[in-house]
Parts: C-alpha cells; structure tokens; sequence
C-alpha cells in the first residue's frame, strides 16, 4: 500500500486529522465533539501512518528511547506515558472539588468576559478531565495499534 | 458470674477483632527487624487480645456500626458467655501456641508467613465468635479456614501436605457455603442478619421459619457446616490429614480452636432451632462421630493421627451434648469446649516434644520415654487422663454429665432412645483405650530403634505445663470454672447458667456408666492387643473408608476436566467465541423466558423513507459480507454496514454519535487491514455442517440482541432523565453538548471507569503480545 499516491495524500491527511481531533477535543462541550471522539480520531490518524508507512517511519519520526525490544519499537513508550498522565489527570481533576468539600468529579465553569481575541471565553473545569479522557483512550488505542501493527 | 449492668464499647469488641489482623500486616517487617523473635511479637499480640477479651466479660452486649446498609448489613459484635469462653480459649492458647513456636519452629523458613497466618486466624476465630450478624459471621468463619488452609500447606515441598491443605480447604470451604445459603434462608424468613435480635426471639424465628418449611433445610445447611469445620463423620476425614501442619497449629487450629467454631455454630443456634428434629439429627451425628473416630483412634499407628481422631471424637461428644436439650446437655458441650481444649492442645503439644526429642511419631517405635522426659511424662500423665475421663480429671466432669443427658433422655423417651447411653459408653470405652495407648509411649521399655532421645528445652515445656496446671486446676474445682466463665456460656446456650458439678457422692446409673467405660476400657487395653490390627484390617477394605470416596470423586472431577477442556479450550479464537456469544444468548434468552418478558407491542411503521433505505442498504452489506471472495473485501462491506449506521445516526440528529461512529468505523478498518496483511488470503471452503453451525449461532446473537433492544427500550420509564440533562446540562455543566457535558460530569465518574477499561486493554494486549514473543525467543 506505499504507492506515492498513498503516501503523499497521508502526508497532507495526517497533519489535518490530528489538527481536527484537538478542535473536536477542544469545543467538544459546547458543539459535537469531545475527548473520547478526538482520541478515536487521533488514533486514526496515526493507524494510518502505520499502514502506509509501517513502524519505521514514526520510529525515526518520534525517535526510540532506549531498550525496548520487550515492547516493541519507541513511540509505545510515549504511548504508555500518555496513558498514564492521561488517567492521572483525570482522576486529578476528579479528586480537586474533594479540596473545596464538594464529591468526587464534581465540575464547575468560570465565564471570562472581555478578553483580547476571543471576548467572551468560557473555561470548563471538566476540560481537564476530558483532556484526560483524550490521553487515556489515544494512549491505549496507540498501544493496540502499534502493537498490532508492529507484528 | 455477675455481668455489671454495662455496654461494652465498640473499640474495645472492634479492637479486639481487628488488632490481630492488624498486628499481622506488620509481621513481615518485624521478622525482619528481630527474626526468630517474631514469637514473642504475636504472643504479646494474644497476650493483649485477652487482655481484651477479659475487659469484655463484664460487658454483656451489642455493639455495631452499619456496614452493607442497603443489605442490612452491620458490622454488629455481641458479646456473651459463649463468646467469651471461646474468645478466652484462642486468645490464652494462642499465646501459649505461639510462645512454644519460638522453640519448636527454630531454624525454619517461611516463619513471617507462619506468625502472621496465626495471627490472621486469631482474629478470625474472635471474628466468628463475636459475630452479632449472620454475614460478618460467614466472611471471618470462611477466613479461619483459609487461615487454616495456608497453615496446614506451611511446608508447602511436601505433596502430603498441599494435598491435605487442599482436602481442608474443601471440605470446610464447602461446608461453609451450605451454611451461607442456610443463612440465606434464614435472612430471608426472618427479613434480617442481625443474629442478637434473631436470639432475642428464638420462638418468632422458629415459627417463620416453620411456617414457609425451611426449618428442616436450615437446620440441616446449618449442621453440615458445623459437621464439616468440626470434622463430624463423614466429613471427618481432612482432620487427620491436617496434621502435616507444624504441630502448634495442630495443637491450636485443629484441637483447641478452628474446630471448635463448628460446635460453637451449633452452640449459638441451639436456642433457635431447638426441636426434637435438631436433637435427632445431632444426637444421632455427634455419638456416631464419637464412636467411630474413637475407634479409629485406637487403630492409629502416628502419635498425632491418634490425637486427630480423638478431636473428632470429643467434637463429637460436644455435638451429641448441645444435641440434647435438657440442662446437662447444655452443660456438657459448655464445659467439655473449655476441658477438651485444655487437655488437647496440651497433648498436642507433648506430642510435639515427644516428636522433637525422639526424632519419630510412629507408637511402635516410642516407649519408655519417662526415663528421659520425666516432666513432659507427669505432663502427659495428667491431660490423658482427662483425655480418658478418668475420675477426677477435669474431662470426667463433662463426660459424666453426657451419661447424664443421654440417660435422662433416654429414660424420657424410652425405646431406640437407649442406643444414646449405650453408644456413649461403648465411646468412651474406646476413649479410655486410646488415651492408654498414647501414655504407653511413656512408659514400659524403649524399644531399640529408639534413637537417643534428647530432653527439650524449658521454653517448650512451659505451655504444655501450664495447660497441665489448668487442667488440674479444673479437677480439683469444676466450680470455680463455671462460676469463671463456662457457667455464662451455658446460659447463652439456653442451659443453666448456674450449675453444681462434682465428684459423686452417691452411685448413680451415669456414675456407673463411667466405671463401665472405665474398666471396659482398661480391659481392652490389657486384654485385646489385637484389636488394633483388627480394626486395620477392616480399614484396608476400600469402600469402607471415607476417604476413597473422596479420593474417587476427586479423580473423577480430574478426568472429567480433562474431557472437558480440549473441547473448549482449543487455543483457536472461533473456538472461544462461539462458547462465549452461545452462553450469553442462551442465558439472555433462558433469563427473558424465565421471568416471562413481553415484547413491547409492534407500533406500526414510523420510519420515514430515507432510514428505511439506508437500513435497507445496511442489511444488504450485512448479507452481502457473509458472500465475501476475500478477508479484505469482507472487511470492506462490513463498513457499508458502519458507515450506514452513521448516517441513520445523522438522520435521527445525533452528531455527537455519527462522529463516535465514524471515526471508531474507521479505525477499526485500519486496524483490520493490518492484521489482514499478515493473515492467509482464504481459509478453504468451511463444511456444510460448521457453516450451518455458525448460521444459526450468528442468527441467534442477533436475535439475542433485537429482543434485548426491544425489551430494554421499551422499559424506559417515561421521559424524566433526559429531560433532566437537558435542562440542567447548560446552567449546571457549563455546556451546549448536551452528550459530552453528561460524559464529563453528570456521568463523569462511568467515563472514569470506561478510561480506566480502556488503559486495562491496551496494557494487556502490550504485555500478552510481549510475552507470546518473549516465549517464542526463548524457545
């Protein structure tokens, strides 16, 4: 499947998909959208790469950390650690209302009026959360993914 | 006993419980710290414990804190008589167990496993015996055989042993769930676990539970619970087999303790299911155990197998007293747990020496030993004779008062009632026999294979002496113990609380019952030395023995797995499959016919044209990927079938979904692609047989599934929690959408979970796959 045409139209894809996948995370709780989408999506993206390109590729691209002959190539290394911060953020952002004495995962939203660029820009405590949601789900899609594709 | 009108204080009862186990987390570092020492640890640890136990027998009372509320379900402790009997016994034998370790397990390995097991147990045996709730009483009664399982297996090289750690955990694991549903049963009659209250109206739950005729399954769950923790024949035989464990545990667990949780469970429902269907059955259970384990004791050729039997034996005795409802029933199984215990732990622990010091536990090879173990033979010489109920040894008082029960029920009742005294002398005959023999190993002449006997050291001859000491104590004044502590538990039997025991002073027919028993006894001591090897041959008869069914069934279960498993377990992927998504169907659809579901009424088309051709579309993929010429061509159709998916998605305006849709689609044939890039191009033609095999399965799982749309969507109840999001979704989450806001925070803590099964999924197919090449490089 490496004819120029694939590779080129990934090359342009790519970039594009990943960019769309942050927006979609990022406008997720007002328009369509959200971290768990914007991480099935980034993990497409990348599938992609592997099967144009094979594990090489992003190998060079991500560059290898070291021994990991036991786990497959590098990036699953950057994988696992966005795993992991991505289930540490989220059960970070559920554990802060515990300081101000409301339950678990309590959320909240602060509205900011006049600011440069924007005006109006509304900031929801569950962003956090959510981002931790995209961590988690791209990490482990990742980890399939190459895990698979690496064999 | 004069209880002081106080409640005791949840500390004080929790604390009790919960110290040992806590005292055991702690061990392996101790060990660490001060090694061998770690015995003095525990031993303070039991030493505090019936510090605590002592501080609660003044308190009478209940104490609890809600545990499972919505179960009714409390972590309630009650304190009583026979708690604080039983709650003497582990903690003052325990103490004493545990100081004799330090010198009976001196170079072993594994010893912070084996403080903090015991301690584990310690806790768990309080646990049972303070247990207010039939729950909290199941979860630390499973706990002391577990313990007990991991002590037995101690030296775990040994296959006797993990086989008899194994038999043990069996046996007593599987009696307890028979006793769990019996509580179940009870819990449901009576609408509560909450013991004290079910003990504050015996006759109330007696009624309901005669009135929907659980009575005899309860009573009947409950007793093979306690006949299989208290090894009551037929499920005596994992006690003998117990005895690979280290000999203090033996002494501890398998004499003074853990087998007594049994007698205790039936102590504690006395008042509740007495009857004459309970005296029946027990009556009947305990004097047979008495009689035949007390035979098989006699034909025992190991010190501790001989000791073995003989607990089931005196377990037996115990039953058969709690089994008779008159007063000296009552006091029987009372004061026979506090002598048995005395005495037995105390011989298991000469046993232990004599073992130490001889370098073997066979009788043949053991004679003589008062020349070389003076104190340990006097030691002996008093806990056997006890053993034997020989007069006026502490084990005399109880066992004449179970002549007295079975006499005086016999004498009301009349008839096959006289078997009951009859069989109770004939077992105690042969009790007479077997605590002859196991004193004849001190006695007589050393036989010449007896290699030099060593003298043991003072620090292991401590707790067998003072267990002497107590022992003698009791001889020379049963009172005294049962005003002390043995008077209370019999009245939380429903026996007397107050009673007289003493020498004779006048013959009666149960004082002549146990000069019978005596002189029975001695002259089958002196008189029939073959008797042993009679009995041995009959055990040489297969059949005749328990443990060849055991054996059988065991063995049989063995080859039964080993038909079974290749048939599931093929290591094929298709193999697993159809045995898991043929379970569920079968089970989903069983569970729909059981309960008699409905399929919501057909409302009559509601579609408009444009779903119906996409579904229309979507079906055809679906039939069309089962025609498929190639892996990759069927992929590709299957994802017809998701992209129109998606699209009916949008035509019922849910964008959030169409996106999820969309992009998991995709992956999924990426992913796919991948791994069909390595697969064969074709697999062959499938028979006719396994296609049409398959057919039905596949159609089933859908079928499977429509019923469950079907029933599930239908049961909505009205309109309320969406109406809820969607008005609370923007002034409460702080977002229009509405999907994402309930992801984030209405349901943020169900997104948690999923993150969380998510991550669970990739590790593991990282390490599986890591592991599959790092098995086949090391191949």
């Amino acid at each position: 499947m490496t004819t120029v045409i694939a590779r080129t139209a990934t090359r342009i894809a790519v970039p594009l998909v990943l960019v769309t996948a942050v927006a979609l995370m990022l406008q997720g709780h007002n328009l369509p959208g959200g971290g768990f989408i914007a991480a099935v999506l980034a993990a497409t993206g990348f599938a992609l790469v592997y099967v144009v390109y094979g594990t090489g590729e992003l190998q060079a691209f991500v560059g290898t950390s070291g021994e990991t002959a036991l786990f497959g190539h590098g990036p699953i290394e950057w994988y696992r650690l966005s795993l992991g911060v991505g289930l540490a953020l989220a059960a970070g952002a559920g554990l802060v209302p515990i300081l101000f004495g409301e339950p678990f995962l309590t959320q909240t939203y602060v509205v900011f009026h006049g600011l440069p660029l924007y005006g109006e820009l509304e900031v929801a405590s569950a962003l956090a959360f959510d981002t931790g949601v995209f961590l988690a789900v791209s990490g482990a899609l990742l980890t399939i993914v190459s895990v698979v594709g690496s064999r | 006993m004069s209880w002081r009108g106080v409640q005791p204080a949840f500390t004080t009862v929790a604390g009790l419980v919960f110290l040992p186990f806590l005292a055991a987390l702690f061990v392996p570092l101790v060990h660490r710290v001060i090694g061998e020492r770690t015995a003095y640890y525990a031993a303070a640890v039991a030493l505090v414990c019936l510090g605590l136990v002592a501080a609660l027998q003044g308190t009478p009372g209940t104490v609890a804190v809600d545990w499972i509320p919505a179960l009714g379900v409390a972590l309630r402790f009650t304190v009583d008589g026979l708690a604080v009997l039983i709650g003497f016994l582990a903690t003052g034998i325990g103490l004493f167990i545990l100081a004799y370790s330090r010198e009976y397990m001196r170079d072993e390995v594994g010893l912070s496993r084996y403080y903090a097991t015991l301690l584990v147990f310690m806790g768990s045996m309080l646990g049972v015996v303070f247990a207010g709730d039939l729950v909290v009483l199941f979860v630390f009664w499973e706990l002391t055989s577990v313990s007990s399982f991991v002590l037995i297996g101690f030296y775990e090289q040994r296959p006797a042993a993990r086989r008899a750690a194994r038999k043990a955990l069996v046996i007593t694991v599987g009696g307890g769930l028979f006793m769990l549903v019996g509580f179940l049963l009870l819990g449901a009659a009576t609408g509560t676990f909450d013991l004290t209250a079910m003990l504050a109206r015996p006759a109330a739950v007696q009624s309901a539970l005669r009135a929907r005729g659980w009575f005899l399954p309860v009573l009947g769950l409950v007793a093979i619970g306690a006949a299989a923790k208290s090894a009551q024949v037929p499920l005596h035989i994992w006690l003998p087999d117990a005895m690979e464990a280290p000999t203090p545990v033996s002494a501890f667990l398998h004499a003074a303790t853990m087998v007594k949780a049994g007698v205790y469970l039936l102590g504690r429902f006395r008042p509740l299911l007495a009857g004459p269907e309970w005296t029946m059955l027990l009556v009947s259970l305990g004097l047979v155990t008495m009689a035949v384990t007390a035979a098989l004791a006699v034909s025992a050729t190991d010190i501790k197998a001989l000791l073995a039997y003989s607990t089931a034996s005196h377990l037996g005795l115990i039953v058969a007293g709690f089994a008779l409802l008159s007063a000296a029933g009552a006091e029987t199984g009372t004061l026979h747990i506090l002598n048995h215990a005395l005495f037995k732990a105390g011989l298991f622990l000469v046993a232990g020496i004599v073992a130490h010091a001889a370098g073997t536990r066979a009788l043949d090879e053991l004679g003589g030993l008062r020349h070389e173990l003076p104190l340990t033979a006097a030691i002996a010489v008093v806990l056997g004779l006890s053993m034997a109920g020989v007069p006026p040894f502490a084990g005399y008082y109880s066992k004449e008062l179970l002549f007295e029960a079975t006499y005086g029920a016999a004498r009301a009742t009349g008839g096959l009632w006289w078997l009951l005294p009859a069989v109770a002398v004939f077992a105690s005959m042969l009790t007479v026999l077997y605590s002859l023999r196991f004193l004849a190993v001190f006695f007589g002449e050393p036989p010449r294979a007896l290699q030099a006997v060593h003298r043991p050291p003072a620090t292991m001859l401590a707790a067998p002496a003072v267990l002497g000491l107590l022992t003698l104590a009791v001889s020379v004044s049963p009172e005294a113990a049962v005003h002390a502590v043995v008077g209370a538990a019999t009245g939380a039997v429903g026996g007397p609380a107050a009673y007289h025991v003493g020498l004779p002073t006048h013959l009666t027919v149960p004082v002549g019952m146990s000069g019978l028993a005596l002189t029975g006894g001695v002259a089958g001591f002196l008189v029939v030395g073959r008797l042993e090897t009679d009995l041995r041959a009959v055990l040489a008869v297969d059949p005749l023995t328990v443990n060849w069914y055991y054996d059988g069934l065991l063995n049989g279960l063995d080859r039964l797995s080993a038909v079974v498993t290749p048939a599931v377990m093929t290591g094929r992927l298709r193999t697993y499959a159809t045995w898991v998504l043929g379970s569920t169907t079968v089970l989903a659809l069983a569970g729909y016919a059981a309960t008699r579901v409905v399929l919501p009424p057909f409302p009559g088309p509601v579609l408009d044209l444009p779903a119906v051709v996409v579904l229309l579309v979507a079906v055809g993929a679906a039939l069309m990927a089962t025609r498929a010429p190639s892996h990759v061509a069927g992929v590709l159709t299957l994802s017809i079938l998701g992209v129109m998916t998606a699209i009916f998605y949008i035509l019922a305006s849910a964008p959030d979904l169409v996106l999820t849709q969309l992009v998991v689609e995709t992956l999924v044939l990426l992913i796919f692609l991948l791994v069909l890039d390595k697969l064969p191009a074709f697999y062959g033609v499938a028979s006719r047989l396994r296609a049409a095999r398959d057919a039905v399965l596949a159609a089933s799982v859908g079928l499977t599934v429509f019923v469950t749309v079907l029933v599930a969507t239908a049961g909505v109840p009205g309109n309320g929690i969406a109406s809820y999001f969607l008005q609370h979704a923007i002034p409460n989450g702080g977002g229009a959408n509405v999907v994402n806001v309930i992801l984030v925070d209405f349901r943020a803590f169900d997104t948690m979970g999923e993150i969380s099964v998510v991550s669970m999924a990739g590790l593991s197919v990282l390490v599986l796959v890591a592991l599959h090449g790092r098995a086949e490089a090391g191949r």
